[in-house]
């Protein structure tokens, strides 16, 4: 194990290790020594000459002075020596009609300054300083699932999380106020109790509402059986073996005196069968069914664990799934709830437990818990050979060392004083409810332990301040599994680690990859790509029904779908990432084929298609992202060229004056305008124009797509869609796959991005000027494999930000 | 009064108790416990905001006459029968609001930073966020010694922006209106469950003495946790500490609530039923009930500071019931077109009707000589009049309640321009006992708010 007194600065020891460090730092200090200072002060002279008319400490117009700074010592000004580099790449200054250098001093200088800024950082790196990181909610689930194996409603216990940089895991906006210590502890001992099965768990209603938009006419899920119409599949928690209600409640529509039959099964096993409605005289269930109330019960016995209920109607017709295409309902809304009129359910409850024990042992002799294998590692009652004459106590400490290493993500040996006041918490339990209840109680005090609920790093003694030094194999661990999983290492990443094997590159490489390979994974989909992508708002846009009467929650939730499905294709493909904006295939169940028009995809099981329609391939022709850039009533050009330059470019605009208001709706009484002519009214000032000529026309390439992903040749007011656009470099394109095209010539600029947001989501802090440098490095590094995913992760994962941190000043 | 935990049906429960503790939209018979017993006659002074978001269409809000005689505006009419209780105060600003040379463009951002702080929020993104202390919480320092809890923060449909939440400014200020210090934004919770577990806590049971055990294990766990803080801090840097002791601090408070339920554990119950898991489906149902949990909150004292965010800045909720599909922030960006205008009168008209909702079930609850409404201070209003321009100028104010004897209503008072917002906030700490230097930019205390 690499310990504290050899972790020492760096500069060596990371550069040493890693290859990419190696690079960047080499081929910086070798090409270092070659500008000479002539070459600074010949750019010196092209910046006196082209920016500082407005850029200087009079003006600071943008904010920005340049007559101070001096290119002979970039290393003095790195900030705004990074953001003049960022205009010369992209050659957005001097703004139009101002004189500008030629292409050549452009490309040059910018190469000149990027390799000066890289030379510097090499010499002195500073890998930041991210501040304690508080668990997020999503991080705390996770971690509770990998340490009980117990899924938990994190939303019902834990409060949201804000997000800073466009992502909820940014450590600086992760902060305590008192009322969150309140909800740890109630947490601690709700997630306990569930854990170990304890037997006094009160009884306690979980609902389950179903959206009135959710249009129930056709099987909504793989999880409900073949041959079912509507009703809702749900993954709940038992927390004891025992009896529990569940209630279903109908919804009030039309639908009420159809003749149904109501299928309750819990995994896939059928426990009540309901008839419900009007059924005609004489019939076995006319007599049975329920009519008058809304709500129906039934009482049923289910073992511990989460398992899941599904509720549906059983169709009494023929149904084969995937053959032929069903007929489609005729909607109203005359109830103003959606589009119902077929019976359906509006909420399923469950109830319990009741009569615990009343069940008898299950299979295997006790209930069946994943959670309590997970925690019980030894049994003081029911020893193995091997094991007996060990005491209670000695088993507790196995359990409690074996939760808390996992937990606090270190080492924890059997004597350490972590485990003393562990254990005293368990004597206190013991006594007053027996060996579980000991357990429990420990377990609740872990949960609240400030070394679970954060994740710790610390300066190592030996460091000077303000020093970049090299974090610890533990440490690493940490960032690496918290980037990967959202979640806490794994024994065996923990192990190689304790054994300070992660700076052997090979072993770390070999880690990388067997986490990306992990179904933990998903959550660079689930929490990183669906914040980067906007995903998440998703759940909160409402297209106005009266233009989309089209839009329901099932095709909300196959929007969201669809592009999980596809980045997760991708990652675990090890693709390009260029890849998202050009691959010919998505995911489509039969929902959402119908709202593409992709013909001959049937039932509710997403599949992969090929994409013959050039102009829906990619990530810019996904309905959510198309969604989520619109208004509830139309398209948004701003708002889509707005998401291209912040997400693709990584550019993006700043926000518009105060005063500016937002487009009129077009005025019926008069000659339709077009939303093109609109738009072009309020780019006509040149306030606004500064920013909307860039925004802009990348919007319009999208505008055949309406406001919830359609395609569509004719605009609201009935005028042909002209989706050609010029950006402002002279870029002339038509369409969406010409859109395409144009973003493919700037791909690096996209990865960039990816590479931002990636790291930014890495480290839990926001991307500063002087990360440009490991930025670029990681770019470098990932080109050589074509940018597919697990060289750019890999490369995040060796960066020098990542791998090092910044001592206190 | 005794109650049992058998099954009594919830309303003859209710009813037998003799007070309005009936939670309408409150569904699910678990019972908890709360402090009814000790209803002293003494006229305790509650303090109170509701905010709403995008300011108001002022030519449709304000009265047209001043004084006692004035006619409810559009948006107010539904208040009217509140009349008594009630003080529209016009002209009042909220300076600290104000874009300064080299702030970002979002204004939204700066304007809950600044309503209850009266401060310029720092314009940042990154962790150095700063405001002032609210006025909620200074009002607390003082009230909430006598309570379980200090102050209450709740609101609804927290933003999901997918991004930042306004440029140049940290989600922070967004997302709460209330800070202990200015650096600690308080975060407003928006679960009615998670709000009513802090009110009554997450034991099912009303049994004292379980109460009492928990608490004991609670205090054990907060021991712990305190031992374990100051064993981690010795290696840590000064940021990393301070978060940790935030961290302690929040220890204290919890055991500060202890102490003070200990001392009151055999008080008398009602009945009060707990909210289920999730979020209400619709945004009426979701304010209502945490309407009714405010007025559970005074009506047992467990607090005397709520404040309430009905819905954030920049929120993009529509309101189709309404017939206005359009997202309530772009909206809120008129342009003067009588279309929109007209839209967002619905939906001010609408909040209106929802706090009277609120107003409604205080005046039902009987508090010490009349009713809950007669106690508190309860402000209702924007940090913002024409949401096209975010003008900070000319705030849509009004004052609810009987203050426990210190406010007059029923008047329309216009003050002269440039008047502080922060000064109303001074008056009101004033009549609450908690007499107070200044509050961001003050300059005194309100006139005609008593003594008209």
């Amino acid at each position: 194990m690499r310990d504290a007194p050899t972790r020492g600065m760096v500069g060596l020891l990371a550069v040493a290790v890693f290859p990419a460090l190696v690079v960047a730092a080499h081929g910086s200090s070798e090409r270092g020594q070659a500008p000479s200072d002539r070459d600074a002060s010949a750019y010196q002279a092209v910046v006196e000459q082209y920016c500082v008319t407005c850029h200087n400490e009079r003006l600071r117009t943008g904010n920005l002075a340049l007559d101070g700074a001096r290119l002979s010592r970039v290393a003095d000004d790195a900030d705004v020596w990074e953001k003049v580099l960022r205009k010369l790449e992209t050659q957005t200054m001097p703004p139009p009609r101002r004189p500008r250098p030629d292409a050549t001093t452009y490309t040059e200088f910018a190469s000149w300054l990027e390799m000066k800024l890289d030379a510097a950082a090499a010499v002195d790196p500073n890998p930041g300083r991210p501040t304690l990181h508080r668990l997020n909610r999503f991080e705390y689930a996770n971690a509770i699932r990998d340490l009980l194996a117990l899924e938990i409603d994190s939303e019902a216990l834990l409060p949201g999380d804000d997000m800073a940089y466009g992502f909820d895991n940014n450590a600086d906006i992760l902060t305590v106020a008192p009322g969150q210590l309140e909800r740890y502890i109630s947490a601690a001992r709700k997630v306990s109790r569930l854990a170990i099965g304890d037997p006094s768990i009160e009884a306690d209603v979980a609902r389950y509402p179903l959206s009135s938009l959710l249009v129930q006419n056709e099987r909504m899920s793989e999880e409900l059986p073949f041959g079912s119409r509507g009703g809702t599949a749900i993954s709940h928690h038992f927390p004891l073996d025992g009896e529990y209600v569940i209630r279903i409640q109908l919804q009030q529509n039309s639908g009420r005196r159809e003749s149904q039959e109501i299928d309750v099964r819990i995994d896939g096993a059928r426990v009540a069968l309901l008839p419900v409605g009007r059924w005609p005289e004489g019939h076995e269930n006319a007599e049975r069914a329920e009519t008058a109330g809304s709500s129906l019960t039934v009482r049923v016995p289910a073992r511990a664990g989460t398992r899941m209920v599904s509720v549906s109607f059983a169709e009494h017709t023929m149904v084969t799934e995937g053959v032929g295409p069903r007929h489609l309902p005729v909607w109203t809304f005359a109830t103003g709830r959606g589009f119902v009129e077929r019976m359906a359910l509006e909420s399923v409850e469950i109830e319990g437990p009741y009569n615990p024990d009343s069940l008898g042992p299950g299979p295997d002799g006790e209930s069946e818990k994943a959670s309590r294998r997970r925690i019980f590692v030894c049994s003081p009652s029911r020893q193995p050979d091997q094991r007996l004459g060990r005491t209670e106590e000695a088993c507790a400490t196995e359990i409690l060392t074996t939760l808390a290493r996992r937990a606090f993500r270190r080492p924890v040996a059997s004597g350490d004083i972590d485990i003393e006041v562990l254990l005293d918490f368990f004597r206190a339990g013991r006594a007053e409810g027996g060996f579980d209840r000991g357990i429990q109680r420990a377990l609740e005090n872990i949960l609240v332990d400030p070394e679970f609920l954060f994740r710790l790093e610390r300066d190592p003694p030996d460091v000077p301040p303000t020093t970049a030094y090299a974090l610890s194999d533990i440490e690493l661990a940490s960032r690496l599994s918290f980037f990967l999983w959202s979640s806490g290492p794994d024994d065996e990443l923990l192990e190689v680690a304790a054994e300070g094997r992660l700076s052997d590159p090979l072993v770390w490489e070999q880690q990388v990859r067997r986490l990306l390979a992990d179904t933990r994974a998903s959550s660079l989909v689930t929490s990183f790509a669906a914040q980067w992508l906007h995903l998440r708002r998703m759940r909160s846009v409402t297209p106005d029904v009266n233009a989309f009467p089209a839009f329901d929650d099932n095709l909300r939730d196959a929007l969201v779908r669809e592009t999980e499905l596809f980045v997760e294709s991708q990652i675990q493909g090890d693709r390009s990432v260029v890849d998202l904006l050009t691959a010919d295939y998505t995911f489509v169940n039969e929902r959402l084929a119908r709202h593409y028009r992709i013909p001959r995809v049937y039932g509710s099981r997403f599949r992969r298609v090929t994409l013959d329609d050039p102009r829906r391939r990619g990530l810019l022709g996904h309905g959510s992202i198309l969604t989520v850039t619109s208004l509830a009533t139309r398209t948004s050009p701003v708002v889509r060229g707005k998401w291209v330059l912040e997400n693709i470019f990584g550019t993006p605009p700043p926000p518009p004056p105060p005063d500016v208001p937002a487009l009129p709706e077009s005025n019926r009484d008069t000659t339709p305008q077009s939303l093109r002519e609109r738009l072009e009214l309020h780019r006509a000032s040149p306030v606004c124009a500064s920013c909307h000529v860039r925004m802009d026309p990348l919007g319009f390439g999208l505008q055949n797509f309406d406001a919830v992903g359609q395609w569509r040749e004719r605009g609201d007011a009935g005028t042909v869609i002209d989706s050609s656009g010029v950006l402002p470099d002279g870029t002339a394109f038509d369409g969406p796959v010409e859109l395409r095209q144009v973003l493919l010539t700037r791909r690096s600029e996209f990865v960039r991005t990816v590479t931002e947001k990636l790291l930014t989501y890495a480290l839990g802090r926001g991307i500063e000027y002087y990360d440009r440098p490991a930025i670029r490095a990681i770019v470098r590094d990932a080109e050589r494999d074509d940018y597919r995913w697990s060289s750019l992760i890999l490369a995040v994962t060796r960066s020098m930000p990542f791998q090092m941190r910044r001592s206190e000043p | 009064m005794i109650i049992t935990k058998k099954a009594i049906p919830r309303r003859m429960v209710l009813r037998g108790l003799g007070a309005s503790v009936a939670l309408p939209l409150l569904d699910g018979m678990v019972p908890a416990l709360t402090a009814l017993g000790r209803t002293a006659a003494a006229a305790k002074p509650r303090w109170g905001v509701v905010y709403v978001p995008h300011g108001a269409v002022m030519n449709h809000w304000t009265p047209q006459q001043q004084g006692s005689g004035f006619e409810f505006s559009r948006i107010l009419q539904p208040l009217a029968a509140f009349r008594d209780r009630l003080t529209v105060l016009s002209g009042l600003d909220h300076a600290p609001a104000a874009q300064l040379p080299g702030d970002p463009a979002g204004g939204h951002g700066r304007i809950t930073g600044a309503f209850l702080t009266g401060v310029h929020a720092k314009p940042t993104e990154g962790a150095d966020f700063e405001a002032g202390q609210s006025v909620d919480q200074i009002a607390a320092r003082q009230l909430g010694q006598e309570t379980e809890l200090a102050s209450l923060e709740i609101g609804i449909g927290l933003p999901d922006f997918g991004g930042a939440c306004d440029a140049g400014f940290s989600c922070a200020y967004i997302s709460t209106l209330c800070w202990s210090t200015p650096t600690t934004p308080l975060p407003m919770e928006s679960r009615p469950r998670a709000v009513f577990e802090r009110l009554f806590g997450d034991g099912g049971s009303t049994d004292p003495a379980a109460r009492r055990e928990r608490m004991e294990r609670d205090r054990s766990i907060l021991d712990a946790v305190t031992e374990k803080v100051a064993r981690l801090k010795t290696d840590l840097g000064a940021r990393d500490v301070s978060k940790l002791d935030d961290y302690l601090s929040a220890v204290r408070d919890v055991e500060r609530r202890i102490r003070r339920a200990e001392a009151d554990v055999d008080r008398e119950l009602p009945l009060v039923e707990r909210p289920q898991g999730g979020i209400p489906a619709s945004f009426e149902e979701h304010v209502k009930l945490m309407f009714d949990l405010q007025v559970v909150a005074y009506q047992a004292d467990l607090t005397r500071v709520i404040s309430f965010m009905m819905t954030p800045e920049l929120t993009a909720q529509t309101y189709p019931e309404l017939g206005v599909p359009d997202p309530h922030h772009a909206l809120s960006h008129h342009e003067n077109n009588p279309e929109s205008l007209e839209k967002l009168t619905k939906i001010q008209t609408f909040h209106a009707g929802l706090f009277s909702y609120y107003l409604d079930r205080l005046r039902a609850t009987p508090d010490g000589e009349g009713s809950l409404l007669d106690q508190v201070m309860i402000l209702y209003g924007s940090g913002m009049s024409n949401s096209n321009l975010h003008n900070i100028q000319k705030l849509p104010i009004v004052l609810a309640g009987g203050g426990a004897g210190q406010l007059r209503g029923n008047q329309h008072i216009q003050y002269p321009d440039e008047t502080p917002l922060t000064n109303l906030y001074l008056t009101l700490l004033s009549k609450m006992g908690v007499p107070t230097e200044r509050v961001g930019d003050s300059t005194g205390e309100l006139a005609h708010l008593t003594d008209l």
